[in-house]
């Protein structure tokens, strides 16, 4: 039970980092810019609300299937596959949990008051000090909430991770899927246990949502 | 010798200035909706426009020649109705903002000259508007900039401050001998501060008065010739 939860902690914390990383460009883009192919680009982040994980976990597994390009060339760089391992999971969990962590980071850029903004042009800010010293911690709220989110969705995975990490002990079973064991094999006690466990950190993390979603309705009212 | 020939649409308001002037004091006053602060925001680069801008000996727009230098790279010192300070940054970090490193002497001065030494270690949120407002001109003027762009900047000050801020601007121009085009109403900053006095009415340039002002005298005002 540990070992799955650990393993499960593990993946929410490296999908959280990663997911922080390629998810704030994307709410830059579709918060301030327009350009070609938006519309297209906001639906695919969209995607994975709607899409049945088992569809998603499918197409993951197809595209890094060892006989595929992306596949095969990590099996050629690290000599091992990356279906049905912690990076396979990784993979998918990125792609899974990615308007969780686009769309409250989006929400909270768009929320930006102009005035700051152009505060930021004319006093002579390059863009990345911008990003820095401006967007950032205006929108700081929203990336903590991006960050809970995508964290606790990724605690939350059942089928995409069963799908893409196949459920291989002390590798890619992670609590959830272990959970789904013990009650299968009727091991009632620590089903609760982990059921319990699993529903706390969901509690905790949506209660750091909440409490900085009260909180941002004041940020911008400073002068 | 700066010189702006711009159009621009928005809304109702249909934008055309054209003006030659020298690296003066220049009050604009109008109706609202005649496109004051639309002119500054032009000049800014936060609006998208039509024509030719040189400023301090700078070429910031050629539309024909499809240049356009963006906001960031025009050193211009501006002061809108929204201090638009950051409320996570003290005073003296959001004048500073992108300007590091720090001038201390120069911040200090900035600091007497606008009587805000007090607030230099407050949060935003601690200051009255009016106290927001001088730092935000203090904010303009702190990276030294080639052209000043105020829109009413004293209209939060009490009267016995207003005229102080007059005096110090006044010298501030003097100092740096850069254009400052001041959108006001008040009829002492005409009177003190203009140079030249620009009244706009339906986005257009009336006319621009040439003011050889003399503080306590009377303004010796001469119609010059309309501005293109």
């Amino acid at each position: 039970m540990l070992e799955s939860l650990f393993i499960s902690l593990q993946l929410a914390l490296v999908t959280t980092v990663i997911l922080l990383l390629i998810a704030l460009p994307l709410a830059y883009l579709l918060a301030f810019k327009s350009f070609p192919g938006r519309t297209g680009l906001e639906v695919i982040v969209a995607l994975p609300l709607v899409l049945p994980p088992t569809v998603l976990g499918y197409f993951v597994l197809v595209m890094i299937a060892p006989d595929s390009i992306v596949g095969g060339a990590w099996q050629s760089i690290f000599d091992r596959s990356l279906a049905f391992s912690f990076s396979g999971m990784v993979v998918a969990s990125v792609l899974y949990s990615l308007p969780f962590a686009v769309q409250p980071m989006q929400q909270a850029l768009r929320a930006i008051p102009v005035s700051w903004l152009e505060m930021a042009q004319t006093q002579g800010l390059n863009l990345k000090q911008a990003l820095l010293q401006v967007m950032l911690p205006a929108a700081k709220g929203g990336v903590l909430v991006a960050a809970a989110l995508s964290f606790a969705h990724t605690m939350g995975e059942f089928g995409v991770v069963l799908m893409v990490g196949g459920s291989i002990p002390g590798e890619t079973k992670v609590a959830s899927i272990a959970l789904f064991d013990m009650v299968e094999m009727q091991q009632s006690d620590e089903a609760w246990i982990l059921a319990l466990i699993l529903l706390a950190v969901s509690f905790v993390m949506l209660s750091l949502v909440y409490a900085v979603n009260r909180r941002g309705l004041d940020v911008g009212a400073g002068r | 010798m700066n010189h702006i020939q711009i159009t621009t649409r928005m809304g109702a308001l249909d934008l055309q200035v054209g003006a030659r002037f020298l690296d003066t004091f220049i009050i604009i006053s109008g109706e609202n909706g005649a496109g004051k602060t639309t002119l500054l925001r032009c000049l800014a680069g936060l609006e998208q426009v039509e024509g030719q801008l040189t400023v301090g000996g700078k070429m910031w727009l050629d539309s024909i020649a499809g240049f356009e230098l963006p906001p960031q790279r025009r050193q211009s010192g501006c002061v809108w109705t929204d201090a638009a300070l950051l409320p996570w940054l003290s005073i003296e970090k959001n004048i500073v903002l992108g300007a590091e490193p720090v001038d201390a002497e120069w911040l200090a001065e900035l600091a007497d000259l606008f009587e805000i030494a007090p607030l230099m270690q407050r949060k935003p949120r601690m200051l009255s508007t009016g106290e927001a407002q001088r730092v935000a001109l203090a904010r303009a003027i702190y990276k030294r900039p080639s052209v000043l762009l105020l829109d009413e900047p004293f209209s939060a000050q009490a009267p016995a401050i207003r005229q102080r801020l007059r005096l110090r601007l006044k010298s501030m121009q003097e100092r740096f001998q850069i254009p400052v085009l001041m959108v006001s109403h008040d009829v002492e900053d005409a009177r003190v501060l203009a140079h030249e006095h620009w009244h706009m009415r339906e986005g257009k340039l009336l006319a621009a008065l040439s003011c050889h002002s003399r503080a306590g005298g009377n303004p010796d005002q001469q119609k010059v010739a309309n501005h293109d």
